[in-house]
């Protein structure tokens, strides 16, 4: 595996946005948990190909990404939760990663319900989210901050691939 | 000496609110701004007013700001408790949603532990009173099956980082989980582990699990968790002992679901305004 680098950020959203940019520019980036001795309490950094430095410094500044620092670190350390799990209540849907968990409607798509987590914006994006159709809701990683958004975007992820694919042909029952 | 209750409201730049606010409709009224009774520390005040209602107690306190997870309302919510809490002097402290700021967390603590309440955490503040090594002084957490895989692993700060094997045994390994999490050590002497099957547990021991009545909808609405921490921390407030309080807590929430008759789109509202007649069928 080559040596790999560590961006860390003052705020969530701006790592979200980092991963982001860096994704569209073809760079291999991921958004991952900091080592101990860089976290405050809700932190996340990427990691990335530590030989596309400059041009990831580049694209960073190009997109006016704000960052704290640039390290270097042993990547076994620091993959985020990606798991998800999903559960059929017969006329809806409940997908859960980490402690998040979106529940649709398999008809229409409609969200019916957001529970789990504990950061801030889970309220936040229970008001921004439910009662809209997954295909027409905001994504949670663009309008959340923490990682509770993080695991309820991938979450909401899993249930839109549900979705489509109930759409397209393959039943979700 | 009252029950205080901290966590923050999804309204940005919503200022420092202390006081109890009155109830209208759906909405909590909070000096002329209306807050929906929704997921989220305002379910979880809304409840524990409810239950103080039931018990004749003296209604809680709310301390407040507002945050949509940008940290605005959380730092607010530090810093006025560090500084504070001597004056608030609470005789029940429930922290509830707060993002997780070490620094912040650990000065907050200082200042708790001169005023000494009785101590209960969930969602954000439960996250970091974990991180911080702070977990052992409070009385009762109560974690949801995911919480409780973060709780057991060692090294997690937020149930997004916890080890995939422990995520993999939550549901299906409760008691192996709650043992993991007693035997690293940074958990409360009370636990109340919420989800399909609640579980309460003192210093290690599983005293109960309550699996009736069996409502799956719940689990799907948000706010289902905030009820019962609304609960539980007024029955503390009462004066009952905490793992009497969280038993009853506990069915009390499940009744109160049963009740509401709930199905994955119900809103928390109707579950808590079941709570006042579950509770009384519960103490009975």
């Amino acid at each position: 595996m080559s040596a790999r680098g560590l961006i860390t950020f003052e705020e969530v959203r701006q790592a979200f946005k980092a991963e982001s940019v860096l994704k569209k520019a073809k760079h291999d980036a991921k958004l991952v948990v900091p080592p101990p001795e860089f976290r405050k309490g809700c932190d996340l950094a990427v990691e990335f190909n530590i030989n596309e430095l400059v041009n990831i410094k580049r694209t960073l500044a190009t997109n006016k990404i704000k960052y704290s620092d640039i390290i270097s670190i042993d990547a076994a350390t620091t993959k985020t939760l990606e798991v998800v799990k999903v559960f059929d209540f017969g006329d809806s849907i409940m997908v859960r990663c980490g402690a998040l968990k979106i529940t649709f409607e398999k008809g229409t798509g409609l969200i019916r319900n957001i529970s789990g987590g504990g950061c801030p914006d889970v309220p936040y994006l229970y008001i921004e989210l439910v009662g809209k159709k997954l295909t027409e809701a905001p994504k949670p990683r663009d309008i959340g901050f923490t990682l509770c958004a993080l695991c309820l975007d991938r979450a909401y992820e899993e249930a839109v691939k549900l979705y489509e694919s109930s759409h397209s042909g393959h039943s979700t029952n | 000496m009252s029950l205080v209750i901290v966590g923050t409201v999804p309204i940005k730049d919503f200022p420092l609110y202390v006081g109890t606010p009155k109830v209208e409709g759906n909405y909590l009224l909070l000096d002329g701004y209306k807050v929906p009774c929704g997921m989220g520390t305002a379910a979880l005040f809304f409840t524990a007013n409810l239950v103080c209602q039931t018990l004749n107690l003296t209604p809680p306190i709310w301390v407040t700001a507002g945050d949509i997870g940008d940290s605005s309302g959380s730092r607010i919510l530090y810093q006025h408790l560090a500084s504070n809490i001597q004056n608030i002097k609470p005789k029940v402290l429930t922290l509830h949603y707060l993002l997780p700021i070490t620094l912040l967390a650990k000065n907050m603590m200082e200042s708790i532990r001169k005023v000494k309440p009785m101590l209960i955490a969930d969602a954000g503040s439960m996250y970091v009173m974990k991180s911080i090594g702070a977990a052992k002084e409070f009385d009762l957490f109560t974690p949801d099956p995911g919480e409780m895989a973060f709780l057991a692993d060692p090294k997690a700060i937020h149930p997004a980082y916890m080890q995939h094997y422990l995520f993999e045994l939550d549901t299906a390994n409760m008691p192996s989980l709650i043992e993991q999490a007693y035997k690293q050590g940074n958990v409360p002497k009370v636990l109340l582990v919420k989800g399909a099957i609640d579980y309460i547990v003192k210093e290690g021991k599983i005293l109960a699990v309550i699996d009736e009545p069996n409502i799956p909808a719940l689990e799907p609405i948000g706010g289902t968790g905030d009820t019962i921490t609304g609960t539980v921390s007024a029955l503390i407030y009462s004066g009952l002992e905490v793992e009497k309080a969280a038993i009853i807590a506990a069915k009390t929430n499940r009744l109160a679901g049963k009740l509401a008759n709930p199905t994955t789109a119900t809103r928390v509202l109707d579950i808590a305004l079941q709570i006042p007649k579950a509770l009384v069928q519960c103490l009975q």
